[in-house]
């Protein structure tokens, strides 16, 4: 979950009359978690779909809905401006085609509201813009730039001072020395040419999706902003420009728009959606009996917009709520608007009769027959690692299933056998008390077109007297107290256990596992100092049986 | 604390010959009880631990005689046997060096330092003879035993060690076992055949299911008593039960390398049946805008949640009505810590009902709460990609003294039920188990629990 750090007092003034108490009491009711705080510095972790709770402003609007202080839809105000204008040129289509904007006036920036600005860009290239490969943004000094502009492509050798830099290098330069421009460049693909925002003067505003010119730099001295939004998707890029569109007006920016035109595209409209939802819907799934005035001022203290025709509830959604796929998504906001700690729980008496999986119930008797027999219940992971499941045991590692990329070193492989991660639990024992016995049940891969999974079942006993009469006895009397069957013993080798004391174990004339004195050789590698038997059984082929 | 206890046999021997006796070595007490040396070795074991022996472990340095020693315990000192033949009138050196052999140059020179001959050019003749040579007390005193160098008088002794082979000095460790005061009254046997019943006793480790077990069984009959049927399904799973059929778009940043482990060179080759995949795949298309590849789908991952196998027991059976629970191991590509485990259990259930609502899945989460034993609880709301409305439990843990997050809810979405042809809502609830398991045991390190650390597995409360 992304995470965003604010001040609690910039808060308070940005929501008014409110309290730092109510605001910290009431965020979790808007889906937000307190991280952590340290005075009046708050980490706050909110969801994905939610990219407008990537600012302080963005959350304000949420608590003044929630505590009731300004309700209802946020409404873009957006001027009709003829001063700007983008074209997007024959070309890019094949690159990054779609592009939008906005200009933003007037504002006031200071150094917070600069870092809440990168934090929403951050988050927004992250989250809804997959990395900024569905759509990015650059933010740009307005007044730095000569409109109109274009949205063209240019060959790699195209040079211009980028963000934080002082001298021209070429966009080959860029996306092979830069930081941004090693982790974005692959979005470009292989092609020649890259796409380009250029101003009247032929001056580079913007290389999306990797970085802007160093001149349309924002600073805390800028009053008048340019948004723009590239991307491979018209919808995407509009979403993310709604987001930030409502953001800057909410940071008290006047907005006006920017005529986009030229191959597919065209300027945004940003508009409001309307979704019907009927009150029986939302009485159902909540589990409530709401009049449609309390669902409407629920609605809108969730800053949204309602009417009501008969038992329909018509739901006016401002753009930046594209979280809200249908009928269902407004019943949570209703649920929202109308408070969590409101929703009495209530329980439904059962229709139904329950039952334990007969499979567990089998594993839960095997179980408790081997505490009879004195061993212990151990739990190892399946994901486990080459040393212990083979490189300790000798065992063959022609079939290994691998994970990719795993972030620990000691959970790399699945596991094909229980046995190895018992040794593994003895050495880690050897300053406890013998005899050490102990089993574990669970289930084991292997590949199978593609995979199979199977119950094993595994023990161990550890000790000076431990010898192959003991743990076939253990065996043998799990097996028939546990299943009524009866196994046989025959000479085998492996390369785990010892030779001589090494036994195939067969049920009905079909091999289903192995059991034995483990080597010596392994023994002494664990650094085990008494003999140690073992055994391990497949359950799944002719044991478990899956019904009642 | 004269209790009279319940000797073995053996602490009873070895009692009663320290009283004879009072200080012993395990070797002297082998001899006076006709005990094995394992038994002696275990009695005084035993007696130490019950603070009745006190053993004190000690190095003594045994002396003996070497070669030389034996020879001239036998023969004499050298220099000795040369003014035993002096005796008889002074000799020719030739004589001398046949009569005394490999001896005769030490004894000369010996002798001549200490002023007892005098040497001529081709003759040596007797000065004096000392009634006693330095060295030949210690050297009859020894003889052909072991005696310890405490009951040698140690300057005699020094001018012997000092020669080649004459003495052998062995450092051996010994025991001393006293009785500790107690035991010298304590009461041996009792006629009334009385033990006492207060005595400690041996530790004897239990056989038993491991802790986290018994958690995920309380858990189970929690569930079944509630209604609820237990299913089963693969850890493996392709992305499209695990993702796909829940709604969660392919690229979505939770479907990354560095959150999910996919298996190497794996892909499922049937993933759902033609109509599944299809209604899946355009529900994708419509509302996340990419193109929904099918070969994604394919990838083989160890499922993040349980949610994968009852979505796919939904879309297999369709219930009008259902109750139904999935336990199991699931899997997040993350760092080992205190907090987080590569692989944990997690608990999954689902109601399907026509009136189902979400005051009703509140319900169960508090009944379920409450049976576990905690009551303080809260709901916020919260967000998964297949759940709306989503909720999340808050329970208060007295011992932190925090609220602490649980199991996560919701109504599966219609864009998750709609496409498997599941027609009437679907309340769904999930969560970790470790987590309840570390409030339950006390536990800070959720690693524990897979640490197989016998001392803790030996020890841990099963009931709290």
């Amino acid at each position: 979950m992304p995470v965003v750090e604010l001040s609690y007092t910039r808060l308070q003034k940005l929501v008014g009359k409110t309290t730092i108490k109510q605001i910290s009491d009431s965020l979790p009711f808007l889906g937000l978690d307190i991280e952590s705080e340290d005075k009046d510095l708050v980490r706050i972790e909110y969801s994905p779909n939610r990219p407008d709770y990537s600012t302080d402003f963005g959350i304000a609007l949420g608590l003044q809905g929630l505590l009731g202080i300004k309700t209802g839809a946020v409404k873009l105000k957006i001027k009709k401006s003829a001063k700007y204008s983008l074209s997007a040129k024959p070309g890019i289509e094949k690159i990054r085609p779609f592009v939008t904007g906005i200009v933003a006036k007037n504002g006031k920036i200071d150094d917070k509201t600069i870092k809440q600005l990168m934090t929403m860009q951050e988050d927004l290239h992250f989250g809804i813009g997959r990395k900024r490969k569905k759509s990015s943004i650059g933010i740009h000094d307005l007044d730095k730039i000569t409109f109109p502009l274009v949205y063209t492509t240019a060959n790699r050798n195209h040079q211009f001072i980028p963000l934080n830099s002082e001298k021209e290098i070429s966009i080959s330069e860029i996306l092979t020395n830069t930081e941004v421009g090693k982790n974005y460049g692959s979005l470009l693909g292989q092609s020649s040419q890259v796409p380009l925002i250029l101003d009247a003067n032929q001056k580079t505003v913007s290389f999306p999706p990797i970085i802007n010119a160093a001149v349309t730099t924002v600073t805390t001295r800028t009053k008048n902003l340019f948004v723009e939004v590239t991307g491979i998707n018209k919808e995407d890029a509009e979403d993310m420009l709604s987001v930030i569109a409502t953001i800057l007006q909410s940071a008290g920016f006047t907005l006006e728009s920017i005529k986009i035109s030229g191959a597919k595209n065209s300027s945004p409209k940003l508009e409001e959606k309307k979704m019907t939802v009927n009150s029986s819907l939302i009485n159902q799934t909540l589990g409530l009996n709401l009049s449609t005035s309390k669902i409407i001022s629920s609605l809108k203290k969730s800053r949204l917009d309602a009417s009501s025709k008969g038992t329909n509830i018509i739901c006016t959604i401002p753009a930046f709520r594209f979280d809200i796929f249908g009928p269902m998504d407004l019943v949570e906001e209703v649920a929202l608007g109308y408070g969590i700690q409101n929703l009495e729980p209530s329980l439904s008496p059962s229709q139904t009769i329950g039952n334990t999986n007969p499979v567990s119930l089998q594993l839960k008797s095997l179980d408790q027959t081997m505490i009879g027999l004195g061993y212990l219940e151990a739990l190892n992971s399946s994901l486990t690692s080459k040393r212990v499941l083979y490189d300790m045991t000798n065992r063959d590692t022609s079939k290994i299933i691998s994970v990719l990329d795993s972030k620990s070193l000691e959970h790399t492989i699945l596991r094909d056998s229980i046995l190895p991660g018992l040794l593994e639990n003895l050495s880690r024992n050897i300053h406890e008390s013998y005899p050490q016995k102990m089993f574990e049940t669970g289930t084991v891969f292997s590949i199978d077109n593609p995979l199979s999974e199977k119950f094993s079942f595994s023990g161990i006993s550890a000790h000076k007297d431990a010898n192959f009469t003991e743990i076939k006895s253990i065996l043998q009397s799990a097996l028939k107290t546990g299943f009524g069957i009866k196994i046989e013993t025959k000479t085998a080798t492996n390369p785990t256990f010892e030779d001589g004391h090494c036994a195939t174990i067969i049920l009905n004339g079909k091999s289903v596992g192995v059991m034995g004195k483990i080597r010596s050789t392994i023994i002494e590698n664990y650094k085990i100092r008494v003999p140690v038997m073992g055994f391990e059984m497949s359950l799944s082929e002719s044991i478990l049986k899956t019904k009642n | 604390m004269l209790l009279s206890q319940v000797f073995h046999d053996i602490e009873k021997k070895i009692i009663t010959s320290l009283r004879d006796n009072p200080k012993q070595s395990p070797e002297t007490l082998e001899q006076s009880t006709q005990l094995s040396p394992d038994q002696i070795r275990r009695g005084i074991e035993w007696l130490k631990l019950k603070d009745l022996a006190i053993v004190t472990e000690s190095k003594t340095s045994i002396i003996s005689l070497g070669k030389n020693g034996i020879e001239s315990f036998q023969k004499g000192l050298p220099e000795r046997r040369l003014l035993d033949l002096l005796k008889t009138g002074p000799k020719k050196l030739s004589d001398l060096q046949k009569e005394l052999g490999s001896v005769f140059g030490p004894s000369i020179g010996l002798a001549r330092k200490n002023n007892w001959i005098e040497a001529s050019s081709d003759q040596i003749s007797l000065k004096t003879s000392p009634l006693e040579l330095p060295g030949e007390k210690t050297l009859q005193f020894i003889g052909n035993e072991k005696l310890s160098k405490d009951k040698i008088d140690n300057d005699d002794l020094s001018g012997l060690l000092k020669r080649p082979d004459f003495i052998i000095e062995d450092i051996v460790k010994t025991k001393d076992i006293v009785l500790s005061d107690s035991a010298k009254t304590i009461k041996l046997s009792d006629s009334s055949g009385e033990i006492d019943v207060e005595a400690k006793v041996p530790k004897i480790f239990v056989a038993r299911t491991h802790p986290l077990k018994d958690t995920i069984d309380e858990i189970r009959e929690i569930f079944v008593t509630l209604g609820f049927s237990e299913i089963l399904g693969n850890m493996t799973q392709s992305s499209f039960w695990n993702f796909d059929a829940l709604f969660t778009p392919q690229d979505h940043p939770a479907r990354e390398l560095q959150d999910t482990f996919y298996l190497d060179k794996i892909s499922a080759k049937k993933i759902g049946t033609p109509e599944q995949i299809r209604n899946v795949s355009e529900s994708h298309k419509k509302n996340w805008r990419y193109q929904w590849d099918i070969n994604e789908a394919r990838k083989m991952v160890l499922r993040t949640h349980t949610t994968c196998v009852t979505i796919k027991h939904l879309a297999e059976n369709k219930p009008d009505e259902a109750r139904i629970f999935s336990l199991g191991r699931v899997f997040r590509n993350e760092k080992v810590s205190y907090k987080h485990l590569v692989e944990f259990n997690q608990i999954e259930g689902i109601v399907v009902g026509k009136d189902a609502n979400l005051r009703n899945l509140m319900g169960i989460q508090r009944e379920f709460y409450k049976r576990i034993g905690i009551t303080k609880i809260k709901f916020w709301p919260t967000f998964f990609p297949y759940t709306e409305p989503s909720l999340q439990t808050m329970v208060y843990n007295e011992r932190l003294g925090k609220w602490i997050e649980l199991f996560g809810m919701g109504i599966f979405r219609p864009e998750v039920t709609k496409p498997l042809g599941i027609t009437k809502p679907v309340l769904a609830w999930g969560g970790g188990i470790e987590r309840i398991a570390m409030l339950k045991y006390g536990l800070d390190d959720v690693r524990e629990f897979y640490n197989n650390n016998l001392g803790w597995l030996r020890s841990a409360t099963k009931c709290r």
